[in-house]
């Protein structure tokens, strides 16, 4: 029953994969990824690592939803339902993701795997926080560190009020000397005008 | 496991009209308990609305998707002392995983259509039903400390001799803002709302919206039951049957979340995301680390 | 089957109003009549409701608004001569017998059932030209990023035209909106709304149509929360509080082109629905003089 669920879960992840590049709209690719993403946290919940693959599930839901309305923002296809080929340089991709599934079949059919069956009733749950809260207390608190720090700097870039002033005034710092040249460095003539031109395809 | 899936699946058109009948109740509408009935009847009958270059998909399954996500978070309520659908030793996460799905899916429901107000109505949804999934996994973590573990079952028994919502005060009332979003109501209905023509259901008919709306419903079923069993202690109870304890405490909250949801305005998003970001969820870390002081000794 | 349509004949009849010159206190009247439900989208409604005259204008959108109700559709032209042929009209004050017949009629399609614009495909994609950014993708041209108006990302904008009937505008505006997301980025008014008379800007219906777009009913101890949840600055507190107090408002609004854009849609909506709607009126007729 196992191996039937492992297989259809690896099926749904590789076919939703395949679909993020055939699909023509920004907001399915996203949301086939989540597929591909859930498939996976089944798999790992079947790995009895319920955490980590609800977790998983639970994460790429909210991932996928703030990707596809990114996508929807930007892109010049509001609601992604416009007919638009979504990707470059197929052929070149098409190479390279044929040769990085060979190298992992064959890393994976020619590696020495373990095989340790997670006894019958183990508290595994009990056993991630012990080992998140000991051996590997280290690693996670210096992730959340930075990503505490990355979502500051987020916040901080984005937020209206700028240093000096409002940032869509310019927020540009005071002169060195009373009523002269602002201080710091001068963007670029029509720095922040930038047209992402798809042409061509 | 089967005896709590089929109880559940039996119970749950039953529930789904008592939740329809409490929406009626001091609407001046009248025909309070046969009038659900009816009005879905009237909607069966009518036709599907086509529109132009839909996603056939997902304009198909949303609603499908949306009661089946009421299902599973349904699931995890236990009915009785080890009778419960599905036994996880996870299953606040995995009510947590349902929360962020109904996000992802009330989005679909606007998207797919391919027309503008729903489209709008998904865009808000989402920036309000994000911010509003954060608050409840702070107050529901809240709800695991006591119990040492993420298994409902375990929370539901870690509440035999004080119950969550004494514990944790404020984690009720931010449970149920929660509970208002996902269920898509009152001061969270960013997505349904009166100022979009009814937003993400503006171009659905028919059976669609019949679906649609019952599953709504069924989520707040669903809501119910799970912040009965995380705050107000599920079915323990002195002299009825488990299960009968379950019951009512689910009708009242219920009954409390269709009154806030007519009692509070719905204010405009961006107000609401100031509120959200800037005091409730400093408040739900507050809620938390007072319930984690508590329970450290 | 033959269960469903029993318990379907005692139904309340969902009706979808299109208010017309002097409407607004007529559907004012139909908002708590048990057996009938005003919905917000003509695809919720059975029954199409014309309450006030429409001038012939606007004839080509309320020819739209019927093909928008689902078949089987009834239409009631209530103190409202017909501008085509299809329902009963009602010159009373009662519409309620008539809304019950137009709810077992049947009405022919009054608009061909045909797309509203042509298919122009011709690149592999469906999109109206060779690559990416040529032509017009179903008749329509490709959506750009422009600007935003309140900081320097570039966005998807959308241009449409609103109204004349939509629920939670005044009636009869019609406005060419330019949207980013939901920020209004600009405005043009194509078409005042109608006239309300006097009776259209009472301070006690006012409130009630202000309140239902915050979601709740007009009584006084939940209007108290409203106020606090307007956004402050527009001048919608104040004029709300105004009305809820039973005093009626005499402001004139900005004209609207200068006032919408970097307003969300919902505080745009509130905003327009502040205002006495003979002043919103004097104030697009006076834009559009100008």
């Amino acid at each position: 029953m196992t191996n039937v669920l492992f297989l259809a879960f690896s099926a749904l992840a590789i076919w939703s994969g395949w679909r993020v590049f055939r699909v023509d709209s920004m907001v399915r690719a996203s949301f086939q990824l989540m597929v591909s993403f859930i498939a996976v946290g089944l798999i790992a919940v079947l790995l009895a690592a319920p955490y980590i693959g609800i977790a998983t599930i639970f994460m790429m839901a909210v991932e996928m939803m703030v990707m596809a309305l990114f996508m929807v923002m930007f892109m010049m296809n509001p609601a992604g339902l416009n007919p638009m080929m979504m990707v470059h340089q197929h052929r070149f991709s098409i190479a390279a993701g044929i040769v990085a599934f060979g190298g992992l079949v064959l890393a994976v059919l020619l590696s020495d795997l373990p095989s340790q069956p997670v006894p019958e009733g183990a508290d595994v749950v009990r056993a991630l926080g012990h080992e998140l809260l000991g051996p590997s207390m280290l690693i996670f608190e210096t992730a959340g560190v930075t990503l505490l720090a990355t979502m500051i700097g987020a916040v901080v870039l984005s937020a209206r009020s700028g240093r000096y002033g409002d940032s869509d005034a310019g927020s540009v710092p005071p002169g060195l000397t009373p009523g002269g040249e602002p201080a710091g460095r001068k963007p670029e003539n029509g720095g922040g005008h930038h047209h992402h031109h798809h042409g061509g395809h | 496991m089967i005896a709590a899936t089929l109880a559940l699946l039996l119970a749950l058109p039953l529930l789904v009209w008592t939740a329809a009948i409490f929406d009626r109740i001091g609407t001046g509408r009248g025909a309070t308990v046969l009038g659900p009935l009816r009005s879905g009847a009237a909607l069966l009958l009518r036709p599907n609305t086509p529109t132009e270059a839909p996603d056939r998909l997902n304009r198909l399954l949303a609603p499908g998707w949306y009661l089946a996500l009421a299902l599973v978070g349904l699931s995890v309520v236990p009915l009785a002392p080890g009778i419960v659908a599905s036994d996880l030793s996870t299953g606040l996460v995995l009510w947590g995983a349902c929360e962020a799905l109904t996000v992802v899916v009330v989005f679909l429901h606007g998207w797919s259509p391919n027309a503008p107000l729903p489209l709008i109505g998904a865009y808000r949804y989402v920036a309000i039903g994000l911010p509003a999934m954060l608050l409840s996994m702070f107050v529901l973590i809240g709800a695991a400390l006591p119990a040492q573990s993420l298994s409902v079952l375990a929370v539901v028994e870690a509440q035999r001799d004080l119950w969550n919502v004494v514990r944790q005060p404020l984690g009720l009332p931010l449970f149920m803002a929660l509970g208002l979003a996902i269920t898509l109501r009152g001061p969270f209905d960013y997505a349904d709302g009166a100022e979009l023509a009814g937003g993400t259901s503006a171009e659905e008919s028919g059976p669609a919206l019949a679906m649609w709306q019952f599953a709504r419903a069924a989520m707040l079923v669903a809501f119910s039951g799970m912040a009965a069993t995380a705050f107000l202690g599920g079915h323990l109870g002195p002299v009825l049957p488990g299960p009968l304890w379950l019951l009512l405490k689910t009708l009242a909250v219920m009954a409390a979340t269709v009154a806030a949801g007519r009692f509070f305005a719905r204010m405009p998003p961006a107000r609401m995301l100031t509120l959200l970001w800037v005091v409730l969820l400093p408040l739900s870390f507050a809620n938390l680390a007072l319930v984690g002081v508590t329970v450290l000794p | 089957m033959s269960l469903l349509s029993a318990l379907a004949r005692g139904a309340e009849i969902p009706i979808f109003a299109a208010t017309g010159t002097r409407g607004l206190a007529l559907v004012e009247r139909l908002a708590r009549r048990p057996g009938l439900r005003l919905v917000a989208s003509p695809r919720h409604a059975r029954v199409l409701l014309v309450a006030g005259a429409v001038d012939a204008a606007h004839q080509r959108a309320l020819e739209r608004l019927h093909a928008q109700v689902p078949p089987p559709r009834g239409t009631v032209w209530w103190q409202a001569p017909p501008l085509f042929a299809r329902g009963e009209t009602v010159a009373g004050d009662d519409p309620l017998p008539a809304i019950r017949r137009a709810a077992m009629a049947n009405d022919p399609d009054q608009r061909p059932d045909v797309p509203p614009h042509p298919w122009q495909g011709m690149g592999p994609h469906g999109q109206g030209g060779t690559g990416m950014m040529g032509g017009n993708p179903h008749g329509r041209p490709m959506a750009m990023t422009a600007e935003d108006i309140r900081d320097g990302l570039a966005l998807d904008a959308y241009t449409a035209r609103f109204g004349p009937f939509l629920p939670m505008l005044p009636p009869g505006l019609v406005m060419d909106l330019t949207l980013q997301g939901d920020v209004i980025v600009s405005a043009h008014v194509a078409s005042p709304p109608f006239d309300q008379g006097p009776e259209g800007d009472r301070p006690a219906p006012c409130a009630a149509r202000m309140l239902r777009l915050m979601g709740i009913g007009p009584r006084a101890a939940r209007a108290r929360g409203a106020l606090l949840a307007l956004s402050k600055g527009s001048g919608t507190r104040r004029r709300l509080s105004a009305w809820l107090r039973g005093e009626e408002v005499t402001e004139t609004p900005e004209p609207l082109p200068d006032a919408l854009p970097g307003l969300e849609w919902a505080e745009a909506v509130l905003w327009l629905a502040s205002f006495p709607p003979s002043r919103l009126r004097a104030a697009c007729m006076q834009g559009q003089a100008a």
